[in-house]
């Protein structure tokens, strides 16, 4: 992966902090089409990433080109704003998910993309049909009465514990950024599938006490 | 030396005064307007009144719709041709409203294209053109309040949780009212910008707001001026009106009892005990009781009950727990626990009843704003939000959410999710899709909006073709279509086949929604009316305009036959009694004829009157000087 280009404005040629719109000018950019999530928020590809400053770069971005200040604009520009606007609340909402800017990170560094590669970290294996058993005597349970299955509430503590740890794997095998075609992607792949799993059943947990509350 | 000053235009207009935006409340039971000015956002009260229009059309026999109040006051004379509540069906098929229906006195059909219409005097309405009506009469009494022609530019809001075909019937019923939509925002986001909490620069606000027939909560976060929805959820199936039906049923099942199940399907009968159960419960936000009471004349009934509101509080607490359910879904979405919301905007004028109050301030452990009237503070939203639109202000940013997920339906009739729930507006996603046949050059797709994990679960929003694909072996053609949905909340979709570059436009027709023929039927229609509401709205100004000025000569006839010459005297009765005859008729021509002669005949008295007033003025002050 290349690192980012600096691009100079249409309008100013000042140097491009973003590429959706010039914060010297305040002229509303054409984007390209291959501008990735990163470029757009300005950023060099990183698995690394302070949360704030991503928020930063999100709501200052948004000042130069969210729709709301091109309310008296022309059809044309209004519809750029609106687009890049789109485009950066796109690439903030991939950035800021940690699952979803590794996945993206693999698949553009060669990796295998989920559909290759569905495996998930030896560790997994056994527990996960533990976890699924659990899970679907919980939710049985709770179609036909309104008692709580307590193992269910231990079960999240551990699967956010487990969370925890896949992140850190993650992080250990994406930062810094392996090499195009590494074997860590491999690895970084079968984490995330680990991950998606995790969060796919925290979802389900979530989603038992919600309709437990709201049985009553 | 001293001089007279007279007030030559009553209603003049500060001068470079920045061009403004109406910011309008569409609301299921009132709607109201307000507007930026002097750096704040006011309510347009026309004098004396408090600027809420009561959603309400009555047709009557004769003569244009009335809208408003006098509306809402005729609704149990003649209930089969009052309609309202019209913001329940925007958008909306019949099927997806038969409970609505089961409680309203008015009859509603769908057209062939499965179009929600409401029947009055013979005529089917779309909600579209009646909330027209509405939006018109709000402009009207916005114009009023201002002393001008209202800038036909504004902001209309709508429940968070509204879907795609909600929020274009808005859009399309703005249009027929002959304004031009700059945004499209949601109430409970309006509504946190009118308290101003971006003078703090860091927190979480829930904004609870329930209207008289939708309920939604939105958790924000704000820092440095920047407004941002992490999370909105609702019911568009509960508000007020639903408290008001269990007080209502109390009445239903006991006079059913005494006069017949027949008896409480009768249009007046329903609307007086809607009246009745609505007047109950606003008096319990009072008082610890209230009686029910209920008279129908021409069925020589009266009926009343005490109803004490613990009674009240437990026949609705179904209803608000239904709301607090919501509150936790949202905080679920915004990955935050009750007691890290730092501040509760309550919204809606629902929002009065204890009730809701103590269990709001219960569940998030925090004692709700109430400073703004919770029928007033989204209109002010509304209107912060429209001076941002016209570049009053660059300091504050409100980033919006969708509230619902878009996905299109597989094979099997499974979802594939296209854009998550709670994703920041405007937001895009781009899919490859290919074809499963050779020589396939169409792809029908499904698009549907919703949480469920089938197709038939969820809610359709449109079906689209796309044509056009060049011949070529399965699976070698690639579409990309890209899905827009803009800071309004509204979809498009548009197409490309990658390896041609051919590319498509698609307008997806929502499934309950107008077309664009049918918005421009509409408009012309709209226009019609609006000449006739002009001719009515300037015989009624003529009148009161004669009406003043027959008052004012005659409280000075006697000053006017002890100065004028015989010659204008005769002129000026003359013209008085031409003028109030012309002021009983109708005929605009006549009425300004009249008017025109009347003011010129009346020009000497003017200057005689003025000439006292000068001496007066005069003698006064040398009276005063010495």
């Amino acid at each position: 992966m290349s690192a980012r280009r600096v691009l100079p404005c249409s309008a100013c040629g000042a140097p491009l902090e973003t590429p959706v719109a010039c914060a010297a000018c305040g002229a509303v950019q054409e984007v390209a089409d291959a501008a990735t999530p990163f470029d757009v928020l300005g950023l060099e590809p990183t698995h690394a990433l302070d949360e704030r400053e991503l928020r930063r770069r999100l709501t200052s971005f948004s000042r130069l080109v969210h729709p709301d200040f091109f309310g008296t604009a022309d059809a044309a520009t209004r519809e750029r704003a609106e687009q890049n606007s789109a485009r950066l609340n796109q690439a903030f909402d991939l950035l800021s998910d940690d699952a979803r800017r590794a996945d993206w990170l693999v698949v553009h560094l060669g990796g295998p993309a989920e559909s290759q590669d569905r495996a998930m970290p030896q560790a997994f294996l056994v527990e996960v049909l533990d976890w699924n058993e659990i899970l679907e005597e919980a939710a049985a349970a709770a179609r036909s009465s309104s008692d709580v299955d307590p193992r269910v509430d231990a079960l999240a503590v551990e699967l956010t514990e487990r969370r925890g740890a896949a992140q850190q794997a993650l992080r250990k095998l994406l930062d810094p950024l392996p090499e195009p075609g590494s074997p860590r992607l491999t690895a970084a792949r079968r984490e995330l599938n680990g991950l998606r799993y995790l969060d796919r059943a925290l979802r389900q947990i979530e989603s038992l006490r919600l309709s437990r509350a709201e049985r009553r | 030396m001293g001089y007279v000053e007279l007030n030559v235009l009553n209603n003049a207009v500060p001068a470079g005064a920045a061009p403004a935006a109406l910011g309008i409340d569409l609301g299921t039971t009132n709607s109201l307007a307000a507007i930026w000015r002097d750096g704040r956002p006011v309510v347009l009260r026309p004098e004396g009144r408090s600027g809420l229009v009561p959603s309400v059309i009555h047709f009557p026999e004769q003569g244009p719709p009335v809208v408003g109040r006098e509306a809402r006051d005729s609704a149990v004379a003649d209930p089969r041709n009052t309609l309202f509540s019209v913001k329940r069906f925007m958008g909306r098929g019949l099927a997806d409203v038969t409970q609505e229906l089961a409680s309203l006195p008015y009859s509603a059909t769908q057209n062939e294209r499965g179009l929600i219409q409401l029947e009055a005097r013979g005529r089917r309405y779309s909600p579209e053109e009646l909330s027209a009506l509405i939006l018109r009469k709000v402009h009207d009494v916005a114009s009023q309040a201002l002393g001008e022609p209202a800038p036909t530019k504004c902001v209309i809001t709508v429940p968070a949780y509204f879907d795609d075909a909600q929020r274009q019937s808005t859009r399309d019923a703005a249009r027929i009212a002959g304004l031009d939509v700059l945004r499209i925002v949601n109430e409970p986001t309006a509504a946190s910008l009118a308290y101003g909490l971006d003078q703090r620069d860091k927190g979480h606000v829930a904004v609870f707001d329930l209207g008289g027939g939708t309920f939604d909560v939105t958790i924000l976060s704000i820092e440095d001026g920047v407004f941002r929805v992490l999370a909105t959820h609702g019911d568009t199936h509960l508000g007020g009106d639903d408290f008001d039906q269990r007080l209502a049923d109390l009445a239903r099942t006991d006079l059913a009892a005494q006069h017949g199940a027949e008896f409480v399907l009768d249009p007046a009968f329903q609307q007086a005990v809607r009246q009745a159960a609505e007047h109950a419960k606003i008096q319990l936000t009072n008082d610890p009781e209230a009686e029910l009471h209920l008279m129908v004349p021409h069925k020589r009934i009266a009926w009343r009950r005490r109803v004490t509101r613990t009674e009240f509080e437990a026949r609705t607490a179904d209803l608000v727990e239904r709301t607090i359910d919501s509150c936790r879904r949202a905080l679920s979405d915004a990955k935050l626990q009750p007691g890290q919301i730092d501040e509760v905007v309550l919204v809606g004028g629902s929002t009065r009843m204890p009730v809701i109050r103590r269990r709001v301030a219960e569940f998030f452990g925090r004692v709700p704003h109430t400073e703004h009237n919770p029928d007033e503070v989204v209109a002010l939203g509304a209107a912060v939000q429209a001076n941002i639109l016209m570049g009053g202000r660059r300091d504050m940013l409100l980033l919006d959410v969708t509230p619902l997920s878009l996905g299109l339906e597989t094979m099997g009739g499974a979802i594939s999710k296209i854009l998550e729930r709670n994703s920041t507006v405007p937001c895009e996603a781009t899919e490859g899709f290919t074809t499963y046949a050779d020589d396939q050059t169409g792809i029908d797709f499904h698009i549907v909006q919703g949480e469920r994990e089938m197709a038939q679960d969820c809610r359709t929003l449109g079906r689209f073709k796309l044509k056009g694909i060049p011949p070529m072996p399965a699976g070698m053609a690639r579409v990309a279509v890209r899905f827009h949905i803009d800071a309004d909340g509204v979809l498009t979709v548009s197409a490309k086949e990658q390896s041609t570059g051919a590319s498509a436009h698609i307008d997806v027709q929502p499934m309950h929604g107008l077309t664009d023929a049918e918005v421009e039927g509409m408009l012309k229609a709209g226009y019609a009316n609006a000449v006739d509401d002009f001719a009515a709205r300037r015989v009624a100004d003529l009148r009161t305009e004669i009406g003043t000025m027959v008052l004012a000569t005659e409280k000075h006839m006697n000053a006017a036959h002890a100065g004028l010459d015989k010659e204008s005297l005769l002129d000026l009765a003359d013209a008085l009694a031409k003028a109030k005859a012309a002021a009983l008729g109708n005929d605009v021509q006549a009425l300004q004829r009249a008017r025109d002669e009347f003011e010129r005949a009346a020009l000497p008295l003017a200057a005689l009157l003025m000439n006292n007033v000068a001496q007066k003025a005069l003698m006064g002050r040398s009276l005063g000087d010495m």
